[in-house]
């Protein structure tokens, strides 16, 4: 089970904006615990955008997978609940889970023989994104969003894990079962096609 | 080819800038949240037996009309205590559907949709 506070520090962000008073997490579980229908559908209610948001920006374009794995979340913070004690809030606990549950998808992923192609040894450095020119935050979210969502998957989940998720290379090795140094190829590779594709975003 | 070590830098810079809480998404789907709900409901009837739907009402939750139609039924304990959002129509729609049409208060299936 994951640590909310992992969550917290990596700066995941928050799952709800109805964040009930202190204590009315403990409240909300234990009446889930007993029984409670109502509850368990204020508990629904209340988290499950977050949670899919979470998890959309971590998975998209895969959508067909977003679904699934925000309900394994639900299911299986369910079978913890028991564990909940309200050291820290519902919604750090429900991201800790959903954490996990996405760095499983990209361990799963990472793990499998990869089939990416070569990329060509040009020289585009040109091609990347300027952070120095004066871009619209907006803009270069969407942007951004729309050159990762065009990567191959292998590619943009590595970029993802690496860099948004601040997940070290060494890290990433580690938990894939590969070299250190066939981490750093494909991250290579994950970077020079995102700079090839940022132009034609 | 560019430095590693400045290619390193400009993802961190560009990854800092555009935070994936910050990137674009779109809210759950419904039928989602309908799914969830009665994917919760059966493990917990499963597991044990829900709070009874007259202890519910009188522990403040508010009944829709087919579990208030339940609790004035001259039925056992233990049928009051029953997951009857399994056997509801709502149910299915709220699962197949992003819009179904219910519109009945207290419904989860119905909630779910306005949410």
């Amino acid at each position: 089970m994951a640590k909310p506070q992992q969550a917290a520090a990596r700066g995941a962000g928050s799952v709800s904006s109805q964040e009930g008073p202190p204590g009315e997490d403990t409240r909300l579980a234990a009446a889930i615990l007993d029984g409670d229908r109502k509850a368990t559908a204020e508990f629904v209610s209340r988290y499950t955008d977050g949670l899919y948001r979470y998890v959309f920006t971590r998975l998209a374009p895969r959508t067909d997978l977003v679904e699934d794995l925000v309900q394994e979340v639900f299911l299986a913070a369910w079978e913890h609940l028991a564990s909940f004690r309200g050291q820290s809030s519902l919604e750090g606990w429900l991201l800790g889970i959903a954490r996990h549950k996405v760095e499983d998808h990209y361990r799963t992923h990472l793990r499998a023989p990869l089939s990416v192609e070569e990329e060509p040894e040009a020289d585009d450095w040109s091609l990347a994104p300027d952070l120095d020119e004066k871009l619209d935050e907006e803009r270069l979210r969407e942007r951004t969003a729309r050159v990762l969502d065009g990567l191959p998957e292998a590619y943009r989940l590595a970029l993802l894990w690496r860099y948004w998720e601040k997940c070290p290379a060494q890290e990433m090795a580690m938990r894939t079962g590969k070299t250190e140094k066939s981490i750093e190829r494909l991250l290579a590779r994950a970077r020079q096609r995102f700079r090839r594709n940022w132009q034609d975003a | 080819m560019p430095d590693r070590e400045q290619d390193e830098k400009l993802f961190i810079r560009l990854a800092d800038r555009t935070g994936l809480g910050s990137m674009p998404a779109r809210p759950a789907p419904s039928r989602l949240k309908a799914r969830i709900y009665s994917a919760l409901m059966l493990r917990e009837s499963a597991s044990k037996e829900l709070r009874s739907i007259p202890e519910t009402k009188a522990q403040g939750g508010k009944l829709c009309v087919f579990e208030e139609l339940v609790r004035i039924a001259p039925v056992s304990a233990k049928t009051k205590s029953l997951n009857i959002c399994r056997l509801c129509h709502a149910r299915v729609l709220g699962e197949a559907l992003e819009k179904p049409p219910i519109y009945w208060a207290n419904c989860p299936y119905v909630e779910f949709k306005r949410s």
